[in-house]
């Protein structure tokens, strides 16, 4: 167990390593930069500003320079918001996007999970079929046709939620939002529980578990539930990085000062600095939430644990 | 005492009878066998009015005074949890992978509504059906333990709760010999000291030769003939047992007539074979050490040992199919290149025949294109209609229809698609067949079949076959000599007659003990 926690973070520095430098690379082979606006500069104020960013240096040394800093955990001012630096721009955001995220990807699991059983047991049965029906639906919409929708009825018509805003995070203006996003997590996660656990339930140790005389509902919590559960975990790892990237469409449509915001907004500004520390950011979390995913594998079959 | 009584059993599948007016009763202490061949409704007549498989059971089924079939959901369950116990097929998969022995003991413990078990009683428990190291086996998970140590913890926990009924549905034919013999042993030892009655689903019949009292030959869901075990096997009524005796092959048959044997064929020396262990750990595991072997033109040696012996990695090694890390293998006298120099020409020699011939077989190709594919490279001269003569040729010596070139592997039987596997080899004119279990896989009557097919070739072709097999009774059917494997090494090697009759190392004699029926 630490020995595959060490082998991971080992693992992945080379990771973040690469995703920097690839990143860096391709930020710059886009055209334009960060002081092209509606009206050009002059030449001497444009070099002036360029040496005062270094973005006159040769590429390979602004990339060991900016590796350098961002291992000592600076990651540089932003050129747009000319008075914040990108760590500044992320403490700020990353709360919010991480409460709609996580609350989402709770919020996903517990529908998901629940809906798949439900159906798993009433296999073949209406109740089924309609619960398979609706997680279809829920994967095939996306958060840009929902989103607004729900802000349709639940907001402007019924008047029930507020349309939009972040207001230090008050309740009710985080319901819409995370509901939204995990709609369509929730039916991925319905379809594969129920898949899974149709499997578990025809195989020999379930047969096992019943012979011994236990109700059906222990049988499913006790012996079919966890090996049912194998094909969820490996799709919580991506899912909770789709949860990441999904939350700058959700932050757009119901304007919530979150990450992803910065994130579009950089790379459309070219700001290096901010676009960069955003991707590294996701990287090293997406990274971690595939540790997490692992972790929860080895729980969930012994045989999968690290030797 | 009567424990079980089944009266005129019918089970219905999808509308289809495949059991139909099966009776037997079960006494305390006594073992009741149910035979035959697969698909005879033999697992079916012991689940179904149990309420474990997907059979709709009719008739009627007594566990004491509880009639079975027509109870309600709640009544089954409980009658499962309270006087009768399972054990199933395959030990490897029978267990919950995620709960420890001793989460799972506990479990099958209270599930007659006894108290949960201490620690030290489980202990006992565990002593007693002979596993090794019960201690730290109660904090192990299932994954751990190799087959015969997960088959006996299964068997502690279906005895867990004391049943009156023991039903084991082929307890032990996915282990070895003398595995085998240790498992049977200790299912009587339960009937003789708690009185349990044993109701066993076997295709075994040495097994049941030994350990039933009363047998019911099962046919296409109907009994064929039963009665006293020793009584029906020794002088079968119908012409059915009549078939699944002689189609098991036993030590005390009279010794078969064996082609002449030639000149030797190949000479394997010293042969090394280890594997890189699992995960970071350092060092490898030695597979095959300093195994020797000879075999001549028509001989057939018959390589035995229990399960991870490393029978079939030498056996891969000296055929170059499989990795090597010392040791010459000479073909007539002349060194074999190693496993990537091998040209086609040198792979003809050897064919390979498989345990699975399911999975041995591409699902996507055609029964003809599979035979055809070796000529691919051994026969470039051959056209079209040169191969299907051939593929005519090879499908007939296998007693295969003409017609059988159109089929795909999912339309044949396991037995069909044994002998497919076999005229592929055939195919390329070898001079040798290496045989890995190639029977193992396959049902009593089919397997016997088979067997009788590989004599056939014996004779007419004048084939060397290196047979592997953990069954001395298959071995000595067929082979000339006989050399055991145990742990890497080959410990005793001579005549087949005479290693049965006289086996010298300790490892071979018990798996003489375990082999007489």
């Amino acid at each position: 167990m630490r020995a595959l926690l060490l082998r991971r973070l080992i693992t992945a520095i080379p990771t973040l390593l690469g995703v920097v430098i690839l990143s860096f690379v391709l930020m710059r082979l886009a055209p334009g930069g960060p002081f092209d606006g509606e009206r050009a500069l002059d030449e001497e104020t444009r070099a002036a500003m360029d040496a005062a960013y270094g973005l006159d240096l040769p590429l390979g040394e602004q990339i060991l320079l900016y590796i350098g800093r961002i291992v000592r955990g600076d990651f540089g001012p932003s050129l747009v918001y000319r008075d914040f630096t990108v760590s500044e721009l992320i403490a700020q955001g990353l709360p919010i996007s991480l409460t709609i995220g996580g609350l989402a990807l709770l919020l996903a699991c517990a529908l998901g999970i629940g809906g798949g059983l439900w159906a798993a047991v009433r296999a073949g049965r209406w109740q089924d079929e309609a619960i398979m029906g609706a997680a279809t639906l829920l994967t095939a919409l996306p958060v840009f046709v929902t989103g607004p929708l729900f802000v349709l009825i639940f907001a402007l018509g019924l008047g029930w939620l507020p349309v939009s805003g972040w207001e230090a995070g008050s309740p009710s203006h985080l319901v819409l939002p995370v509901v939204a996003l995990a709609l369509p997590f929730a039916g991925a996660i319905a379809k594969l529980t129920r898949a899974g656990l149709a499997r578990a339930l025809n195989e020999d140790h379930v047969r096992t578990a019943r012979a011994r005389g236990l109700a059906e509902r222990q049988v499913i919590a006790r012996h079919a539930l966890r090996p049912a559960l194998v094909p969820v975990a490996s799709y919580l790892g991506p899912a909770a990085a789709g949860l990441l990237t999904g939350a700058v469409i959700i932050e757009t449509v119901f304007a919530l000062p979150g990450l992803g915001r910065y994130f579009v907004q950089g790379a459309l500004n070219r700001d290096y600095p901010l676009v960069l520390g955003v991707v590294t950011l996701y990287a090293g979390l997406i990274i971690l939430f595939n540790l997490v995913a692992d972790l929860i594998y080895g729980w969930l079959d012994p045989r999968m644990r690290a030797e | 005492m009567i424990v079980y009584t089944v009266e005129d059993l019918s089970v219905r599948i999808d509308g289809k009878t495949v059991v139909e007016n099966v009776s037997f009763t079960v006494e305390a202490s006594q073992c009741v066998a149910l035979v035959g061949a697969s698909g005879s409704g033999k697992s079916q007549s012991c689940l179904a009015p149990f309420g474990l498989s997907p059979g709709i059971p009719g008739g009627s089924a007594r566990l004491g005074d509880t009639e079975l079939i027509g109870a309600g959901r709640a009544i089954l369950q409980r009658q499962r949890g309270r006087d009768v116990g399972f054990v199933f097929q395959h030990p490897l998969t029978a267990l919950t992978p995620h709960l420890t022995i001793g989460t799972q003991l506990s479990e099958a413990w209270q599930q007659a509504g006894a108290e949960a078990p201490s620690r030290e009683a489980m202990i006992v428990a565990l002593e007693r059906v002979g596993l090794d190291e019960p201690e730290s086996r109660l904090d192990q998970f299932p994954h751990r333990l190799s087959g015969g140590q997960r088959q006996r913890a299964l068997i502690a926990m279906a005895i867990a709760h004391n049943p009156k009924l023991l039903i084991a549905d082929e307890p032990v034919s996915a282990l070895d010999a003398s595995l085998r013999n240790d498992i049977m042993a200790l299912l009587d030892a339960l009937r003789r000291e708690d009185g349990l009655a044993l109701l066993l689903v076997s295709h075994d019949l040495a097994t049941i030769d030994r350990h039933a009292d009363q047998i019911v030959m099962l046919r296409d869901g109907r009994v064929e003939e039963s009665g006293p075990a020793a009584l029906h096997l020794a002088a079968p009524t119908s012409e059915y047992g009549r078939e699944l005796v002689a189609a098991t092959p036993r030590l005390t048959d009279p010794p078969p007539t064996l082609p002449e044997t030639g000149a030797p064929l190949f000479v394997a020396g010293d042969i090394h074979v280890s594997f890189p262990r699992p995960g970071w750990r350092k060092g490898r595991v030695q597979a095959v050490s300093g195994a020797s072997l000879t075999v001549h033109e028509g001989e057939a040696l018959a390589l035995v040992g229990g399960s991870g012996s490393g029978k079939s990695t030498l056996a891969r090694a000296i055929a170059r199919l499989g990795p090597v890390d010392t040791g010459v293998v000479r073909w007539r006298g002349d060194p074999l290149p190693q496993r990537k120099r091998m040209s086609p020409l040198h792979r003809r020699l050897i064919q390979p025949v498989f345990q699975d011939p399911s999975a041995s077989l591409d699902p996507q190709w055609r029964v003809s294109d599979i035979i055809a594919e070796p000529l691919r490279h051994l026969r470039p001269d051959l056209a079209e209609r040169g191969r299907a003569g051939l593929i005519k040729q090879v499908l007939q010596e296998v007693d295969l229809p003409a017609e059988f070139a159109d089929r795909f592997p999912r339309e044949l039987s396991g037995g069909q698609a044994q002998r497919v596997a076999i005229a592929r080899a055939l195919v390329s004119e070898p001079e040798m067949l290496l045989l890995d279990e190639a029977t193992s896989a396959l049902d009593v009557l089919v397997a016997g079949r088979v067997l009788d097919l590989l004599e056939k070739l014996q004779h007419e072709r004048d084939l060397a076959l290196l047979f592997i097999t953990h069954d001395l009774a298959v071995a000595r059917r067929l082979c000339h000599r006989i050399a055991v494997m145990e742990a890497g090494e080959i410990i005793e090697e001579g005549p087949a007659q005479q290693v049965i009759a006289a086996p010298t190392h300790p490892v071979t004699q018990k798996l003489v003990v375990a082999s007489r029926a």
